[in-house]
């Protein structure tokens, strides 16, 4: 990486994180979400790569933040720790069903995701003793006391765990299996890549990511319950981010996660039903029309411009 | 031949232990065996159309439960503004799907027949979402219930009651089920389709026009989720929600039974529809009946892979 | 010194039997042409040894070890190496990652020392602009990269499938050069070729295929005035 880049990822740091000192509770309530998106785009996104699609981001999301409730309100573990502890426990999930499911990938193993929220969900609610039932659970105080320059630095704290991720997983010998598995798992295979090895590790890191920032969630609006925890939100808004903003990259998701994360709050005072609708329109567009998002095709079309200029 | 013979085997193990159950059920609990057929002809008549695009199209399509929601909605105002008996509205339900189905086909399902898999699930994906958003939108996701006296009809036998209206499903799984074996192997238009599915390349050697197959099969299995829609409709409330869990069943039953094989949906969907009815009626366990069809995938994935690896 | 030996190998798809009870050896450093007619199997056959199939019967044993039932990516690592037909090239990697993806996992070297090695085998093999665009390369040069995608892994037994296909003359003159030069270095090579000419110039011997059973083997010269062999090309339309 180039100095001026260094100074340049420096430099929005700073800004980012000094924000709260000349804006408003409501604003950083707003990027708070975004930075959650943020998070949740780019580790979907991570998995993207490796050529799986996981529906299942809500189910690790509210688990994570399921994890993170109940062992802060029964051990009284401190609240950031249990965040990680989030982590943990969506990643051991996501191993064990990695483990059963992703010899089989592909459709089986993207429904089987698409179910795991519904599962949580049912479980939680026939286990009320330990989870609070329907109802769901609240806590007696949100993290940091609601202080809310400190939820913010939480928030992007979350979301710079997901940049790095995902920087490591583009820079590292990952970028080079994940790359080679999605194009073709038998060449793949024929060059020494264990690749269910690999799908299982990327499957259980981008779901442990999914449930620390479930966790940060949870102690950020101090509350779990199984209707809000493992909203479809937390799967189709993140998916429709990495597609928008441009998929297999870093600042893709990020994009698609502040320019969606914006439009979301508009939305939800304009049509407080079927706001989602946007989204899946979205999908489908990007789909049918941009497979590469917005700065997928932007790149492209730059690429294009300097070949025709005829440079190196 | 060696695959046939391969393939009846299974439907006969399945089917043994679905009878099998079926008899320990009819000693023990007799609610449960009849609950779970009417169940599991409810979820078989749902899943064939999805296995029928699966096989022959070969696309996944998770909106397949939202069109049945929206073709219960469509009875629902069928009869709100004429009057017409939802049970008759199958018939102006399967013209209007199939007209759906075109429309999707070619507006938008087309365009990703050649596409990665990744983005066919992520097209229906948001298709599915789509709909039930516009559905949520439009109609709210307050539940509605028509109130239709037949739907009420029970009968006895010995000490036990049960619900007869129920047993429309089975005759409906019956009916598809038969009608699309007939169609795939005795018109001309099936045995092409079944080609098609085989091997699209070497149909439209032969001549076959591919993409009129699917448009034509697409189309089919749309008019019949929506027309099943409208039975479900007289039974059952609906709302914009409604058709999300039928698509993950339909899916594990597809997995269960093996692409291609209908008929093995028929006995899948007895076990899980006996399996959830038998936890069901177990009062303080009712609860956890909606994870067997999960525990059924992850262990069908399970036993298929290490099928796989033995190979 | 026997580097590869199939113990009748049979393997079924369903009910198409691909292979029938194939024993063949591989000796050190010698660079054994395997040839037959189209759908004889040849393919299938490279598969099942690098571990994309499992044989439905017999065994496979590389330098005295038993790898029947080990998986694709542990035969890789145990020095088996094979080009595909159908090369498609990793989107988004220059021509050197594309090359450094067997260092990588095949040989487990890091980035820095992959890198050099594709350098290396990029000079090797006479491909120039190591870091140029990979969708605007000749037929020889993606042929090429294919090779030392292959080599990237260090095999001990390299599998060329029809690496010939689709070269002019000159290319093919070219190409043969480069695999006496790869067997220079000790590696044995198994190569799948339906340009006789490669056949004749580069083998020490030839196994030659149809219907998945072995009907001919020795030197080229023997094998080519076979009846059997004569019979199963002609029964073939070339």
């Amino acid at each position: 990486m180039r100095i001026s880049r260094y100074f340049l990822y420096i430099a929005i740091l700073i800004i980012l994180l000094t924000l709260p000192f000349y804006t408003g509770v409501y604003f950083l309530n707003v990027m708070d979400i975004i930075l959650i998106y943020i998070a949740l785009a780019l580790s979907w996104d991570m998995l993207l790569r490796s050529g799986q699609i996981s529906f299942g981001v809500a189910g690790l999301f509210g688990v994570g933040g399921y994890a993170a409730v109940l062992l802060n309100l029964n051990t009284g573990m401190n609240p950031l720790i249990s965040i990680v502890m989030g982590g943990l426990a969506a990643g051991i999930l996501a191993w064990l069903v990695g483990m059963a499911v992703l010899q089989l990938r592909g459709m089986y193993f993207a429904i089987v995701t698409l179910a795991l929220a519904e599962i949580f969900r049912v479980i939680i609610r026939n286990l009320p003793d330990l989870t609070g039932g329907p109802e769901g659970t609240v806590l007696p105080s949100a993290i940091f006391a609601g202080n809310s320059t400190k939820t913010y630095w939480l928030a992007i704290a979350v979301a710079v765990v997901s940049v790095i991720a995902s920087e490591l997983f583009r820079r590292t010998r990952i970028h080079f299996a994940l790359t080679s598995i999605r194009n073709d798992e038998i060449v793949a295979k024929s060059s020494g890549i264990d690749v269910f090895k690999y799908l299982v590790f990327i499957f259980v890191i981008t779901s442990a990511i999914q449930g620390m920032t479930g966790g940060a969630y949870a102690h950020i609006y101090g509350f779990v319950s199984p209707e809000g925890s493992f909203s479809v939100d937390f799967t189709l808004l993140p998916i429709a981010m990495a597609l928008l903003g441009g998929m297999h990259s870093t600042w893709g998701p990020v994009v698609g996660a502040v320019v969606l994360g914006v439009v979301s709050e508009f939305l939800k005072l304009q049509i407080p039903y079927g706001h989602l609708l946007v989204y899946g329109l979205i999908i489908v567009i990007t789909i049918l029309f941009f497979p590469q998002g917005i700065l997928g095709t932007v790149g492209q079309r730059l690429k294009n411009r300097q070949r025709l200029r005829g440079s190196p | 031949m060696n695959v046939f013979s391969k393939l009846k085997q299974s439907n006969y193990q399945i089917a043994i232990v679905s009878v099998f159950l079926a008899i320990i059920l009819a000693s023990w609990k007799p609610h449960v065996l009849i609950e779970g057929i009417q169940r599991a002809c409810l979820y078989a008549v749902i899943a064939l159309p999805m296995a029928l695009i699966l096989g022959i199209v070969g696309i996944i399509n998770l909106a397949h439960g939202e069109y049945m929601m929206l073709g219960a909605y469509f009875a629902y105002f069928l009869n709100v503004y004429t009057g017409m008996d939802p049970l008759l509205a199958v018939f102006p339900a399967l013209l209007a799907f199939f007209l759906i189905g075109i429309v999707s086909y070619k507006a938008i399902i087309k365009y990703v027949l050649d596409a990665p898999e990744l983005n066919q699930l992520l097209l229906t994906f948001g298709l599915a979402m789509v709909i039930e958003q516009l559905a949520n939108l439009v109609w709210t996701s307050r539940p509605i219930k028509l109130p239709l006296k037949y739907v009420s009809s029970s009968a006895t036998i010995g000490s036990f009651t049960f619900g007869t209206y129920e047993f429309i499903y089975v005759g409906g799984a019956m009916i598809v089920l038969i009608g699309l074996q007939l169609f795939l192997k005795r018109t001309n238009t099936g045995q092409a389709a079944l080609a098609v599915g085989q091997n699209p390349r070497g149909a439209k050697l032969v001549g076959i026009h591919v993409d009129r197959t699917y448009l034509f099969i697409f189309s089919l299995s749309i008019a019949l989720v929506g027309a099943i829609g409208a039975v479900f409709m007289t039974r059952h409330s609906i709302f914009p929600l409604v058709g999300a869990p039928f698509t993950m069943k339909s899916f594990c039953l597809i997995a269960m039974a093996g692409i291609g094989n209908l008929m093995g949906i028929l006995w899948c969907s007895l076990i899980l529809g006996l399996a959830e009815n038998f936890v069901l009626s177990f009062r303080g366990y009712a609860g956890w009946a909606d994870i067997l069809f999960f525990a059924l995938i992850v262990l069908v994935i399970m036993v298929r892979s290490h099928q796989r690896q033995v190979k | 010194m026997i580097v590869l030996k199939t113990e009748n190998v049979t393997r079924y798809f369903g009910g198409l039997m691909a292979l029938n009870g194939v024993n063949i050896e591989f000796r050190e450093n010698e660079i054994l042409g395997i040839i037959g007619p189209n759908g004889a199997g040849k393919t299938t056959f490279i598969n099942v040894v690098a571990g994309i199939y499992l044989p439905t019967e017999g065994k496979i044993f590389f330098n005295g070890q038993d790898i029947s039932e080990l998986p694709a990516h542990k035969r890789c690592r145990l020095g088996i190496g094979r080009t595909f037909q159908l090369v498609r090239p990793l989107p988004g990697l220059s021509l050197l990652e594309n090359i450094m993806v067997g260092s990588l996992f095949g040989k487990g070297l890091g980035q820095r020392e992959a890198r050099k090695q594709a350098e290396e085998l990029c000079e090797f093999l006479g491909l120039s602009e190591i870091t140029r665009d990979i969708t605007r390369m000749t037929a020889l040069e993606i042929k090429k990269m294919e090779i030392a995608h292959a080599m990237a892994t260090q095999p001990k037994l390299l599998f060329l499938d029809e690496v010939m296909a689709g070269l002019n003359s000159d290319e093919t003159t070219q190409m043969i050069d480069l695999v006496r030069k790869i067997c220079s270095r000790g590696i044995t090579i198994g190569i799948v070729e339906h340009v006789m000419r490669v056949i004749r110039e580069l083998t020490d011997r030839v196994v030659v295929l149809d219907w998945g059973e072995i009907i001919a083997e020795g030197p080229y010269g023997e094998v080519s005035n076979d009846p059997k062999v004569v019979a199963a090309y002609l029964g073939e339309e070339n």
